[in-house]
This record gives C-alpha cells, structure tokens and sequence, in this order.
C-alpha cells in the first residue's frame, strides 16, 4: 500500500486533507476495497480510544447498511438533476425579466410623448429634419453657399381671459397684490401685443 | 482547510449514483450513531437497528441534501428524529446516557453483558479494546500524544500543532504514524481468527 496514499486517508478521516485532494481520494476510497477496510479500522482505533460505551465493534452494521443500499435505486443524477433544474430557469427568468422593464419603458415612453398618436420615431425625425431642412437648402449645384437661420417657432404666450381679469378686478378684495399685479399686467402686456398685430382699422374702431 | 470537505466530497459521490462512497461514510460514523442512539434506547442491538434505519434514511434523502450544514449534523437529526418515533412506537421511556460516575462502570457491564447477543461479540470487543490501548502504550511520546488529541480531545490538526510545538505537517505525519502502529497490531487480532467472521467496525 502507498505510504503517502495512507497518509492522505489519515488526513482525510480527520477532514485534514484539501477539498481537491478529497475529491480525488474519495473517487479511489468508494471502488478500492482495501482502502475502505482501512478506512474502517481507523474508525475502530477512534472508537477504542474513546472507550464508546455499549458499542459493539465488532458489529456488522456497516454490512447490513451496505446490503440494504444496493437493493435501492441508485441516486444517480438526483442532485444533478435538481441542479439542472434550478439552473435551466435562470436564464429564461433573466431575459423575461429583462423583456418585461424594455416593454414597460417602452410604453411608458409613449404614454409620456407629447403626440400620443404618432410613433416616437417619427417625431424624433421630424424634429431633426426641420433645421437640417433650413441650413441645406434645396439648392443646386454650384450655387452659393447660404446659411440660412431658421424661424423660431412662435411662442404662444399665456393670455388671460377680459372675463378672468374682470373677474380678478372685482374680486380685488380677496385676490392678493401680487397675484392680482402680475395678472393685471399681463392682461396689459397682451392687450398691448394684440393692438400692434391688429389690423389698422381695429384701432380707429375702438376710438371714438 | 474547510472543515467537512472529507464528508462533503463522499456525499457528492453518493448524490452522484456512487454507492460506494456511502459504506465510507456508514464506517466513519456508525459507532458515533449507535452511541447517540444509546441515549434512547437500552439495548445495543436496538440501537444498532436503529442507527441502520437512520443511516438508510440518510441515503434515501441525500438528494436533498444541499451541503449547508456539515453532513454529520445532518445524520445526526435524522438519528435523533428515528430514535425518538422508535421510542414512542415501541413504547418504552428514553434513558438519559449521562450517567453520574459512580453508576459508570454498573451501566456499563449492564449494558454490554445484557445486550451482546454472543459471548463472542464481547470478548471481541475487548480483545479489540486491549488491543487498541496496548498498541498506543507502546507508542512513542509524540505519537501517542498526537492520536489521543485528536481521537479523545478532538483537536484540530492546527490546534495540536500548537498544543505540541510543532509544524501541522508532522502532527499529519504523527497521527498517521501511530495509526499505523494501531493498525498493524489490530490486523493480527482479526487475522488471527477473531475478527475473521465480523465486519470491521
């Protein structure tokens, strides 16, 4: 018998032994008889030394078991397949779940566009090509360069109501200075915008 | 090292389909089972039937063992579990196993002269007892040191090292040593006739 085999199963009855080492003396302790005797023996030394009480050692329960186990159905892939099972899931758990935030964001975004109706991407690339469209004009080749600087898009001021600032003005005592100021002026400050857009027969008709 | 890691690597083998590795496992733990189950039972065969059924339970559910606790602990609920609804089937009260020291050595004698189906089996026992205690008084200092620390006290490898002022590796080395010596002089008893017929262990 190897000297260093010995020592190796020595080691590892007293879970002495690196777990790589163990795995490959295991694999040689469940097939090499021999090994399993000695094995055994060390047991009885331990069990001598502590002097185990009522103990039979010379019992043949190892036999019995042994006897009993190889009537029974081998436990092959058992573990194995209880790993696989809980391994298969995962990645399908993973891309599900991974599907499930894209849609959400997804339909959250569109819930969040300002045209519900139209596709995201199509007012992406209608807000891209209105200034692409101003700076490269449609002109033709070998005409000069011209940079154009595009319209800003007309702000549509907040423009309260003559009923809201009639409404204010009669209500004075209960609105507050300042509310009532900023509503006041920009009532004036739309009035005022309004006159210098109107047509020139609007203010001969207001004038009498 | 990682404690279990022997234990471990045999479960594995088992839940593997390997029956082999699991005989190692019923002999590295069957004289620590039946004594447990002593605590319950009076009867040293009893408890040996007993320690058979929890070792075959064992067996039965290692599929579902995961590792997270060490495999002895987990043999060792399931011993105490069948003890238990032994006891309550069969209707008979749980002894308490610690005994004060004066009742020692009766409970003893008691026990094995009571129980042991052969006179066989108790000369047996003995002859393997004395053989034991005789091999490892013939054992050097260091050696006879190292095995009764580890085997009596249950020291780590680490803790005799320090315990004995010496490298881990010759503890390794001490232990197998004197195991060795044991061994040499247990073989002689079993092949000189008396073991012939039993299991070892």
């Amino acid at each position: 018998m190897n000297e260093e085999l010995d020592s190796q199963l020595s080691a590892m009855f007293d879970d002495e032994l690196a777990p790589a080492e163990c795995e490959l003396l295991a694999r040689r302790l469940s097939r090499d008889e021999q090994l399993k005797a000695r094995w055994g023996r060390y047991a009885v030394i331990g069990a001598a030394i502590r002097s185990e009480r009522g103990v039979r050692l010379n019992g043949a329960l190892a036999g019995r078991v042994s006897a009993v186990i190889l009537a029974e159905p081998v436990l092959a892939g058992a573990h194995g397949a209880h790993r696989t099972a809980v391994r298969w899931w995962q990645p399908l758990a993973g891309a599900a779940v991974a599907v499930g935030v894209a849609l959400g964001s997804v339909l959250w975004l569109r819930a969040q566009a300002p045209f519900a109706g139209a596709p995201p991407s199509a007012q992406l690339t209608a807000a891209a090509s209105v200034p692409a469209a101003a700076l490269v004009p449609t002109a033709s080749a070998g005409a000069p360069d011209s940079y154009v600087v595009p319209r800003a898009p007309a702000v549509r001021p907040m423009v309260p109501s003559t009923e809201l600032a009639n409404y204010v003005v009669a209500h004075s005592v209960f609105s507050s200075p300042v509310a009532r100021r900023n509503l006041l002026s920009a009532f004036m400050a739309s009035e005022s915008g309004t006159a210098a857009e109107a047509p020139p027969d609007e203010p001969e008709r207001n004038v009498r | 090292m990682s404690a279990d890691a022997s234990d471990l690597s045999l479960v594995r083998r088992v839940q593997r389909g390997d029956k082999g590795a699991f005989d190692a496992l019923v002999l590295k733990y069957q004289h620590k089972l039946v004594k447990l189950v002593m605590r319950y039972v009076r009867n040293p065969a009893e408890a040996e039937d007993i320690a058979q059924e929890a070792f075959i339970k064992a067996y039965r559910a290692l599929p579902q063992f995961r590792g997270d606790s060490a495999f002895y602990t987990w043999l060792y609920r399931i011993a105490i579990n069948t003890a238990k609804n032994a006891v309550v089937s069969r209707d008979r009260s749980p002894i308490e196993y610690d005994l004060d020291r004066n009742n020692e050595e009766s409970y003893d004698m008691q026990g094995r002269m009571k129980d042991s189906e052969t006179p066989e089996g108790l000369v047996l026992t003995e002859e393997i007892r004395s053989t034991v205690n005789a091999a490892i008084d013939a054992l050097p200092e260091d050696l006879r040191t190292a095995i009764v620390l580890r085997e009596l006290e249950g020291l780590s490898y680490e803790e005799i090292a320090a315990a004995m002022a010496c490298p881990v590796g010759t503890v390794r080395s001490r232990i197998f040593r004197a195991r060795e010596a044991i061994d040499h002089r247990l073989r002689e008893v079993f092949e000189g006739g008396l073991g012939r017929a039993e299991e070892l262990g």
